[in-house]
């Protein structure tokens, strides 16, 4: 008989992957279920917006942001 | 990714299947349901098994359909049987399984195409002369106004300013958007700000909205606090009314003294959604063409940008150009250059407001108003749950005459492609993951079972991704799945 997990599949490339892992780690592996391959994680569905949000700010940090149009009106 | 609003398919799937029964004794239902609900495949088989007199063995429809077309062939059974239009029989060792129609759901399809019995199901039409002010259009410009008073008010909690009474929807839909949360009560009680799901029910078009609205009040009725079965088949009446007054005719007068006292009660609340007219003192009611197109779209399950482009197809003359085309005319009224500047002949508050959910506004101007797509107004629509694809539906389905005569005139598409481009880059930049709710599936006993399962999950298309190596699959729904977990311990 097969196990049943509930749960949210998150499909990331694995660079992401990395960061999810990063973020679990420091809220005390309370996100992450398991760890399924290079781009795919499951994770509990509670959890889901509180991942993006901690996600967000992480890119956002990292991330540059390309320079604005320049707004000429 | 975004807060879906609320379909009738979702609502549809939850009920159970005695609620099915009662609802297919009714003829419009049956064919509603098949009108609105059924892929091609599926209306193929229920029209194929309409006048079998026996079951019918399950082996036999692979016949019908070609190896190729496998994948349609358990999709169309599984929306079969999760409408309760067909039961197949478990497989037993000696006899092989078989499908037949429900009866009730057969024996009411045939009387609709056969146009027997004495079931009124689709409205009784009034013999009392009708007052000859109540034209069509008189009917669409009211359902119109009644409609966009709703809108109106959504739209008004953007800007938190909490709309006053003056010419607002009544008290009741008011109640009925907060309790469906597509707007919220302040904490502080002074006005009402908008959700996510409100938003996406802005940029839906006017059936999908119409629908969301209807299933709301529903859902309002179930949880009403009274007898647990009374309710029930209150809720099943309402949605058997509705499926009715899917099939009357506009510019038509109906008898009211034919309904029975249940459905009489509801009329005060389709009057109020603009679905229905009732001229004083009479005892006619006229559906307006919000009621009359409830089902005549070929499809519910179809996608936002599909429904708009469905809305643009015949903007001029569909129920579609009552809803989000708020401007005065119903011809769209945007231009988009290529330097991502929007300019919006209007003076339509609701058009407006909904441009601004997306667009850095600059300008208004009497008639005008001016403005920019950036990179923080696009991204802030994301984060209401408005996605890219129904940005640009919204635009092309409003994009000015001239837009869409010089792009069909050079043979371009109506919004020019690098902004198109960029509003989709920009919400690839806020998904650097994709995430869906569901179940994993793992520890098998054997490579047989897994491989088999995981087959299966896929041809009923609920299967998501599945890993050979360690034998795990991950798959959207599960009800199914463990159907077919049972029949293979037999």
């Amino acid at each position: 008989m097969p196990r049943v997990i509930r749960g949210t599949l998150i499909t990331c490339e694995p660079a992401i992957k990395s960061i999810i892992m990063h973020i679990n780690a420091e809220n005390n592996n309370e996100i992450v279920i398991e760890d399924l391959d290079d781009t795919h994680l499951l994770i509990k569905e509670s959890k889901i917006y509180d991942l993006k949000r901690l996600l967000d700010l992480r890119l956002k940090e990292t991330l540059k942001v390309e320079a604005p149009l320049d707004d000429s009106d | 990714m975004s807060v879906q609003s609320y379909q009738l398919s979702d609502y549809l799937e939850k009920l159970p299947g005695t609620t099915f029964r009662k609802l297919y004794q009714q003829p419009s239902t049956a064919f509603a349901i098949f009108r609105r609900m059924l892929p091609p495949l599926a209306k193929v088989f229920v029209r194929a098994m309409l006048y079998m007199p026996g079951p019918f063995p399950l082996a036999q429809i692979d016949l019908w359909v070609k190896p190729e077309a496998k994948l349609h062939r358990e999709r169309a059974l599984s929306v079969l049987r999760s409408l309760h239009i067909i039961t197949i029989t478990p497989a037993g060792k000696d006899r092989p399984q078989e499908v037949h129609l429900t009866t009730n759901f057969a024996k009411s399809f045939r009387m609709v195409l056969e146009g027997n019995g004495d079931h009124n199901s689709f409205g009784v039409p009034s013999t009392v002369p009708v007052d000859p002010t109540v034209t069509v259009t008189f009917l669409d410009r009211y359902a119109r106004k009644k409609w966009e008073d709703i809108l109106h008010y959504v739209v008004n909690s953007v800007e938190g300013g909490g709309h006053g009474s003056g010419s607002g929807p009544k008290a009741s839909v008011k109640e009925l958007l907060v309790n469906g949360h597509l707007v919220e009560r302040n904490p502080n009680g002074v006005g009402i700000a908008i959700t996510q799901a409100g938003f996406t029910f802005l940029l839906q078009e006017a059936n999908a909205q119409v629908w969301t609205l209807l299933l709301l009040w529903l859902e309002a009725v179930d949880h009403r606090p009274a007898a647990a079965d009374t309710k029930a088949s209150e809720s099943i009446d309402m949605l058997a009314f509705l499926f009715t007054l899917a099939f009357t005719e506009l510019g038509q007068a109906y008898d009211t003294q034919a309904l029975p006292e249940s459905r009489r009660a509801m009329l005060p609340a389709l009057i109020d959604f603009g679905l229905l007219y009732i001229p004083r003192d009479t005892r006619q009611y006229f559906p307006t063409r919000l009621a009359t197109t409830l089902t005549s779209s070929a499809s519910a399950l179809r996608s936002v940008s599909a429904g708009f482009a469905a809305a643009t197809a015949d903007a001029t003359h569909d129920a579609t150009s009552i809803g989000t085309a708020a401007s005065d005319n119903t011809k769209g009224s945007v231009f988009i250059e290529t330097n991502f500047r929007i300019y919006c002949y209007t003076q339509s508050p609701l058009q407006i407001a909904v441009l601004a959910l997306f667009t850095n506004m600059k300008v208004r101007l009497p008639g005008l108003v001016t403005g920019r797509l950036k990179r923080e107004s696009v991204r802030r629509a994301f984060n209401y749950g408005i996605t890219a694809d129904q940005i640009i539906a919204y635009l092309v389905a409003h994009a000015h005459e001239h837009m869409v005569r010089t792009a069909a005139a050079q043979g371009t598409p109506v919004l020019p492609s690098t902004v198109v481009d960029q509003i989709r880059l920009w919400q690839l930049e806020t998904e650097r993951m994709a995430h869906a709710p569901g179940f994993l599936f793992k520890e098998f006993d054997s490579f047989e079972e897994y491989d088999g399962m995981a087959r299966y999950a896929e041809e009923i298309g609920v299967l998501q991704w599945r890993n050979d190596k360690n034998g795990t699959f991950f798959v959207t729904k599960v009800e199914q799945l463990r159907d077919y977990l049972k029949s293979r311990k037999k």
